[in-house]
């Protein structure tokens, strides 16, 4: 199968005040058509900047260096002009942050984000949009969703954020999801619920995840690959069944030493 | 257990109050809260935002005001003191909060930062007080060098072992440490728990470690109490409420937690593929 996506000797650099900080290092990996892959890490280990330098939304201080080649759906995303990556962002690939409350517009009804979706990405019809709105939100779980559309952000609770955020990024069935973070901020409870979510709106359209996270709890509950990130550096690449049993680089190994780790009795059957 | 308790909390209510220019509102964060810790013994207090698990431990150390209950601490009612027996007891109770980078001064160098408990309650000054803070950061594993270092010179470990430095100077008997660790990097956060739990049983200090990682928990208390809504819903030895809870939400809680090996059967993607393709057996029942 040939990759979705590919990302070539990735270097991202940042402006510094005193010096320039290389945030990303000559990262290279692959993620296949409806994969869900773990990119691993602890701060400042390079994975934030590596998604961001994917979707093209890294700042003003950042600059992908030469040589780094990020391809997607068979384009060279690097070489794509501002426009043309419009058009890819959100119907092709689509993010969800950590900070569903930050990235969310806290002015406009939830309905209606999830609906200007399909509405910059040449749905003209109005009415049709609002039904796709509706339809996608009663899809991720809002009750009521029809009433709820008309919600504005700070009146739902933290789960219900993120799960609007899911609404938007899969709207439109893109073929990767990049989700930094995505349940970080949330109670037990609630990652649970969202995350299980995240698996069912994947499997349901084909959608490759890129899952950026710190919680090594997440990547068993969701993965099947890892990519682990130290200091810009890609250290390990595996399955996630090969990185929990068969770990062969020592960094990798001190976070799965790390790890807290619940101790429960075995179920029953 | 009773006779041995250092701290004792009972029918605890705190109630936040605001009052705009608007409307006034008053939310009831704590109800009905009662636990002991007894000497030695470290007790967490579990359960997701907004269950009062903060502000309970807030209201026990005067913190913040509390609408009913009594604090006792080794035998003397904490909530009627005085102002200047209540100054001498705090030295007896300290806190670590979550925020390394909030809860410590910026335009205080170290040194002057982990000295203050000294400075405020007397024990001591000048080269004496130098060379506790010196002997205080060797003890959280840092470099007695970095007494002249600002908290943004240090990274969110370091800061935290100072804001750990700071509250040991006075040595205190209790402690309590709300989120202590759960703001770092998970390979930071297992040398702090370690450091937390050395530096436990070489003081034999008395904790309330509030958290909402259950793992870090396990690790970590002897005793927890689990809080729903205000409430405390279920309490215990740690090994007991973990390995067969009684209460409805402690089993949600618990099951909530992340796998620690993706070959467990608990994992959300094995049970996604089982959804996804339904068991032969089931098809052919249809």
């Amino acid at each position: 199968m040939t990759a979705l996506l590919e990302v070539e000797n990735l270097r991202v650099t940042y402006a510094g005040a005193q010096r320039d900080v290389a945030a990303v290092a000559g990262v290279s990996f692959a993620v296949a058509p409806g994969e869900v892959v773990a990119l691993v890490g602890e701060s400042g280990s390079g994975k934030t900047a590596t998604a961001l330098a994917i979707i093209g939304l890294l700042g003003e201080s950042a600059r992908i260096e030469p040589g780094s080649a990020i391809r997607f759906e068979g384009r060279d995303l690097l070489r794509l002009g501002e426009p043309e990556f419009r058009d890819l962002r959100g119907r092709r690939i689509a993010m969800v942050f950590q900070d569903a409350g930050a990235a969310l517009n806290p002015v406009m009804r939830v309905g209606e984000q999830v609906a200007e979706a399909a509405l910059v990405h040449g749905e003209r019809d109005k009415a049709r949009a609002r039904a796709m709105a509706v339809a996608m939100l009663d899809r991720v779980g809002l009750p009521d969703a029809a009433r709820q559309a008309r919600a504005y952000p700070h009146e739902l609770s933290g789960g219900m954020k993120q799960r609007v955020m899911l609404a938007i990024a899969l709207l439109l069935k893109p073929s990767l999801v990049i989700a930094d973070e995505p349940t970080s901020a949330l109670d037990v409870t609630v990652q649970r619920q969202v995350l299980s979510l995240l698996l069912e709106l994947q499997r349901e359209s084909g959608t490759a995840v890129l899952m950026i996270t710190h919680d090594l709890g997440v990547v068993a509950e969701t993965c099947s690959r890892a990519l682990v990130m130290r200091r810009g550096e890609l250290v390990e690449s595996a399955t996630v069944d090969d990185l929990f049993h068969a770990p062969r680089h020592a960094y990798t190994r001190e976070l799965l030493a790390a790890m807290p780790r619940l101790a429960r009795p075995v179920p029953p059957g | 257990m009773t006779g041995s308790a250092l701290v004792a909390v009972r029918g605890l209510r705190v109630v936040h109050r605001s009052a705009g220019l608007f409307a006034r509102s008053a939310v009831t964060a704590v109800e009905d809260v009662s636990f002991e810790i007894a000497r030695g013994e470290t007790l967490a207090l579990v359960g997701e935002s907004g269950c009062g698990k903060t502000s309970a431990a807030r209201a026990l150390l005067r913190l913040i005001p509390c609408d009913a209950g009594s604090v006792t601490f080794d035998g003397t009612d904490v909530l009627a003191l005085a102002p200047e027996p209540m100054r001498r007891l705090r030295k007896r109770m300290q806190v670590v909060f979550q925020d390394p980078y909030s809860s410590l001064n910026p335009r205080h160098r170290v040194g002057t930062i982990v000295a203050e408990g000294l400075v405020v309650h007397r024990l001591a000054s000048g080269a004496a007080a130098q060379a506790r803070v010196a002997s205080l950061l060797k003890e959280v594993g840092l470099d007695p060098a970095d007494t002249a270092k600002y908290p943004h010179e240090l990274s969110g470990g370091q800061r935290q072992r100072v804001a750990i430095a700071r509250a040991l100077a006075v040595d205190p008997e209790f402690i309590v440490l709300d989120e202590a660790v759960s703001a770092l990097d998970v390979t930071t956060q297992a040398q702090v728990l370690a450091l937390l739990e050395h530096l436990r049983d070489a003081r034999r200090l008395t904790c309330l470690f509030i958290a909402h990682n259950l793992a870090v928990v396990q690790r970590i208390a002897t005793q927890v109490a689990v809080m729903q809504r205000g409430r405390i819903v279920e309490a215990g030895p740690i090994a007991q409420v973990f390995d067969s809870p009684r209460h409805e939400y402690t089993r949600t809680l618990l099951d909530a937690v992340p796998v620690s090996d993706p070959r467990d059967p608990r994992a959300l993607r094995g049970q996604q593929a089982e959804r996804a393709q339904p068991a032969v057996g089931v098809a052919n029942r249809q």
